[in-house]
């Protein structure tokens, strides 16, 4: 499977990229397939916030950890990591079996995607804060996402797919969000992200036979980029407690609830790319989960009892709900919207009865700081 | 600000994108100090600003605001929240089937 073919992404300098890029030109359109080319398009979100409230928040109460967790940022011991060596094998992108291709490039172009947007995001939030603790950290991580995004973005090229950052020259909306919940989505997102790359790659250490692309070999070090930025809204969560108490646990439960349940019905629907990885989704999402919930007694006075007997069940329910409401949109007419409507109510219900699962308390501990364990 | 009405104004502006191994990012700066609120919409005006690979590429150029009426405005407030698994990433895109 490992072909080596001389590619821009292989290149050392800007010069000789464009020359291999020119030379190839012809190849990369034709290998890469229609659904792969109409997604490479980076469209990421724009958003605001209350910067003033943003700016109010104070790190005082937590600032020993705050600074040696922001001199770690700023010595940026991953500076080096991010390149491709000896290890990095060839793949055949053409060999690869076509539904696995189209879900791993699905995956490739989701996070890349998504790095990028919050690479956007953060810097934006940089710009406009004045509170100096805030906008510091925000540089780091907008650092961090631009360098995975510049990472995953040469693995697109190597199966010959460029994304167009054409974005800014097309109308951009910019939707609205409380701080607090930029807070917990960032906050659970950067850490949700840690536990399933180290689960990825903890996985595949103990199966390399598993491991169809070289990317996964750069996961732990990626993830501990992840770890460290989930850590900075755990402590900016401790300094400001008004944000984890009172009406925000239900906050708390209610994005908890969210994101597992979005993160089970995605990884359901790539069936090709968890198979190839020798990996059950459901296997998969619990181990995160289980992960997930360890670091987050870290800082929410919650967590979401994942081995109630209706958990799996739940989430199974809200799965084939949302499969059987795609299904019927596509179908279209009246029967479809009849179906539609009846598979969104099935959805909302198995929600809502997740959600009603009762929470196990949790304690959060007087120092708030962890350090990757997996 | 109109309570309907939207006003459009232009602000010079500064693209820079970086379409490099090392870092891939684009990000648009407002030279004049606007601030865009919720709702608004901006678009740097001209061609898209292409990098080619290894390269990053720095333009001035125009942007158009286009400013949500205050209704507009209250509204992106109010229910900008309800999007927030935007700010979540799930390694896959929402597609059922590819």
């Amino acid at each position: 499977m490992n072909v080596h073919t001389k590619h821009s992404a292989d290149a050392e300098t800007a010069e000789e990229s464009l020359a291999y890029q020119e030379a190839q030109a012809v190849n990369d359109s034709d290998s890469a397939t229609a659904v792969a080319m109409q997604n490479t398009l980076l469209t990421p979100r724009f958003y605001t916030t209350d910067f003033d409230e943003m700016d109010a928040l104070n790190v005082e109460p937590v600032r020993q950890d705050w600074d040696l967790l922001l001199d770690q940022m700023r010595s940026d011991p991953n500076r080096g990591h991010f390149k491709k060596n000896e290890d990095w094998d060839q793949i055949d992108w053409d060999g690869m079996e076509p539904e696995l291709r189209k879900e791993f490039i699905d995956f490739l172009i989701s996070s890349c995607t998504a790095e990028f947007s919050g690479c956007v995001l953060y810097k934006e939030m940089k710009r406009r804060g004045t509170n100096p603790d805030i906008c510091e950290l925000f540089k780091f991580m907008s650092r961090d996402e631009a360098r995975h995004a510049g990472f995953i973005n040469d693995a697109l090229r190597e199966a010959g797919i460029s994304v167009n950052l054409g974005f800014l020259t097309r109308a951009k909306k910019y939707t609205y969000f409380k701080p607090k919940f930029i807070y917990y989505a960032t906050y659970l997102s950067e850490k949700i992200g840690y536990a399933r790359y180290i689960t990825i790659y903890r996985h595949l250490e103990a199966n390399p036979e598993y491991r169809f692309h070289p990317i996964f070999k750069w996961f732990r070090e990626w993830c501990n980029d992840e770890f460290s930025h989930g850590e900075a809204f755990a402590l900016l969560m401790k300094a400001n407690p008004h944000l984890t108490r009172g009406g925000n646990v239900y906050w708390i439960k209610f994005f908890l609830t969210a994101v597992y349940s979005t993160m089970w019905i995605r990884d359901h629907q790539r069936p090709a790319f968890h198979q190839a990885l020798g990996v059950d989704p459901a296997w998969y999402g619990q181990a995160v989960f289980e992960k997930t919930s360890e670091i987050s007694r870290q800082i929410f006075p919650i967590t979401l009892d994942i081995d109630h007997p209706k958990w799996q069940p739940l989430l199974n329910a809200m799965q084939d709900a949302n499969a059987d409401l795609d299904a019927a949109r596509k179908r279209g007419g009246i029967v479809g919207r009849l179906k539609a409507g009846w598979a969104s109510a099935r959805a909302a219900t198995a929600f809502a009865r997740l959600m009603l699962i009762p929470a196990i308390p949790n304690e959060v501990p007087e120092s708030v700081r962890l350090e990757p364990a997996y | 600000m109109g309570f309907f009405t939207k006003e459009t104004e232009m602000a010079p502006c500064t693209v820079e994108v970086s379409h490099r191994f090392e870092e891939l990012s684009a990000h648009v700066r407002l030279n004049n100090g606007a601030v865009i609120h919720p709702g608004d919409e901006v678009m740097v005006d001209g061609p898209p600003v292409m990098a080619p690979f290894g390269a990053v590429v720095r333009e001035d150029r125009t942007a158009t605001i286009i400013r949500a009426s205050k209704l507009e405005q209250l509204w992106t407030r109010l229910t900008g929240d309800l999007e927030y698994m935007e700010l979540c990433e799930f390694s896959f895109s929402e597609e059922v089937t590819l």
